[in-house]
């Protein structure tokens, strides 16, 4: 019996095995699993770890997540507001820096492991690896140094001292997140994760033109998977399109698996990286809300089409929101079992 | 904001023009690459020169900036994958030389309409909705922006004392975007008020994108995809309900 480890390094290796790596991500439905609200739920490790195992044993998707929620890094950075909702991620209200005065004083953690924001993280972590490790893979989300100011000033401001702001300032900020980053790709490795989703929306051309991604973010991402190397990291820009930049991606990092926006051409997307890397397809999300499921599995057709011949795929969702009836849940994590089936030569 | 006085500068010795038409032909080709290039002080640039060349502040606006805006739209759809950064920086350089230009108006401008603009309650992800106000400021268009996180009575609130034409909801979320505190609310207050007449409801924002269909969901009366779209849906919508 293949494990879902054995069947993700398979297609990560381009070897063959009994079906496609199908990832899913019903992080706040393990609330709802528990009958506890969000807040309570992302309070307590145990209770998020009981949740996403609970989520995972019911589908029977591949892989399991420590993200408790996007927004968890900006407390890293410093005093950050964050609002629950009863039916959707929470998100930061008030971002820890306010002014670009507030990067001279911005400062790094330097112990992760011991940060009172991390603390239930990695309680939830450490279950998953206890109950799962070996078996399924452990997922971690990390933002890449671009996109981490969004999270620490928002995007407004992070926008505008990125396009105009003075030099000096968005490259000290710039450093520092990169050490962040550093050190949070150190800890996840050193707590066994399998899989580090290193989101780097900044590093695609649906958010800056493609001479700023090459000049300006590649030389940090650079710099971010500098000390670690780039094993277990998967390359993802939070939903957009990366076909654009997944060549120059892959040349300048040598990353080895890039997780596709849902509108992405997932073919295309094979082509362009040839044997050198995994391609995740991605499912629009949202359209699970409202679709029929005949719709869902038409979609999940079209997806595994286009990125089965060749090997090195898997199949891949990226929002997947609270309000998604669970039945096409099921209808698409079924399209993908059935119709991710490899055949053995 | 900077003051007009900063980038507008008369220089000495303009250079010489070419006819009027090749001159307006050619700054907005340059306004444009700026645009694309996300180069904000090249674009304020080519505006000096043209003042410099003796256009008119309304020529400005109404010869360069608002077609680029428009040709825009055009060269960075989704087709030709156009980046949040080229409509940020699109939508913000056009919103500070129009707001510069105008106070050089030979005449005060006739306003289009006015729009009162906001995060859905529960929603603090404003970039998307800087980008329309940007646009909309540049097409002329009153905006009134209610910040982040907007309760839906506050929204109908200040369209009626501000005698809006148009509410602008935007959500980044699927929650806030769906839910009962979002646009939905808003069009349930103004069908309990009587003012779906006099009041239109435009939504945008990340969910919008990736299901056109939402916007009939939450019944919002128009969505668009993106800041520069978002002027001309709403310059529509102005004109359904203008007498």
């Amino acid at each position: 019996m293949t494990t879902a480890v054995e069947r993700l390094h398979a297609a990560l290796e381009g070897r063959p095995a009994d079906r496609i790596p199908v990832f899913c991500n019903l992080l706040d439905q393990g609330a709802r699993e528990l009958g506890v609200p969000l807040r309570a739920y992302y309070a307590s490790g145990e209770r998020v770890a009981e949740g996403q195992l609970r989520m995972r044993a019911r589908f029977g998707y591949d892989n399991l997540w420590s993200l408790f929620y996007v927004g968890k890094e900006a407390e890293l950075l410093g005093d950050a507001e964050i609002v629950f909702a009863e039916d959707g991620p929470p998100n930061v209200a008030r971002h820890p820096l306010q002014s670009f005065d507030d990067v001279a004083r911005l400062e790094i953690p330097r112990d992760l492991s011991t940060h009172p924001a991390l603390a239930e993280p990695l309680r939830c972590l450490r279950i998953l690896r206890r109950e799962a490790a070996g078996k399924h893979p452990i997922c971690a989300y990390v933002t890449a140094s671009t996109t981490l100011p969004a999270l620490a000033m928002g995007m407004e401001r992070w926008m505008g001292l990125l396009l105009s702001g003075p030099a000096d300032v968005r490259d000290e900020l710039l450093a520092k997140c990169s050490l962040l980053v550093q050190r949070e790709l150190e800890l996840y490795r050193a707590e066994g994760v399998d899989v580090l989703l290193y989101a780097s929306p900044f590093g695609s051309t649906d958010f800056l033109p493609y001479p700023l991604v090459r000049d300006l973010v590649l030389p940090w991402v650079e710099r971010d998977l500098a000390p670690g190397g780039t094993a277990g990291v998967v390359y993802y820009g939070g939903g957009a399109r990366l076909g654009p930049v997944l060549d120059l991606v892959q040349a300048r990092t040598g990353v080895g698996a890039f997780y596709l926006g849902p509108e992405d051409d997932v073919a295309a997307a094979k082509r362009a990286v040839g044997d050198r890397a995994l391609c995740a397809g991605v499912i629009n999300d949202i359209r699970l809300i409202d679709d029929a499921p005949a719709t869902i599995r038409a979609e999940v057709t079209r997806i595994v089409a286009a990125g089965m011949p060749g090997g090195r795929f898997m199949f891949g969702t990226v929002l997947m929101p609270f309000g998604i009836p669970e039945a096409n849940v099921r209808a698409m994590l079924d399209a993908a079992f059935e119709l991710g089936r490899i055949a053995r030569p | 904001m900077h003051s007009c006085a900063r980038f507008y500068p008369r220089p000495a010795d303009p250079p010489a023009p070419a006819t009027a038409e090749d001159s307006v032909r050619a700054a907005i080709q340059a306004y444009c690459e700026a645009i694309f290039d996300t180069d904000r002080a090249r674009a304020l640039q080519v505006v000096e020169e043209a003042i410099a060349r003796g256009m008119t502040p309304e020529q400005v606006v109404f010869e360069i900036v608002v077609p680029s805006i428009d040709r825009v739209i055009g060269e960075l759809g989704p087709a030709v994958g156009g980046s949040l950064a080229q409509h940020f920086m699109a939508a913000q350089i056009a919103a500070e030389i129009t707001e510069a230009m105008i106070s050089r108006f030979q005449r005060g401008p006739e306003i289009v309409g006015r729009v009162v603009i906001g995060n859905a309650q529960g929603d603090f992800h404003g970039l998307g909705k800087r980008v329309v106000i940007g646009c909309l400021k540049a097409h002329l268009i009153d905006v009134v922006d209610l910040g982040l996180n907007v309760a839906p009575e506050r929204f109908v609130d200040e369209a009626v004392a501000r005698g809006a034409q148009v509410i602008g909801v935007s959500s980044m979320m699927v929650h806030t975007a769906r839910g009962e505190h979002g646009a939905r609310a808003v069009r349930r207050l103004l069908r309990a008020r009587g003012l779906e007449g006099r009041i239109k409801l435009a939504v945008g924002g990340a969910p919008y994108r990736f299901d056109p269909d939402l916007y009939r969901v939450v019944e919002a009366d128009a969505w668009a995809e993106n800041g520069l779209r978002a002027a001309q849906v709403i310059q529509a919508l102005i004109r359904e309900v203008s007498p």
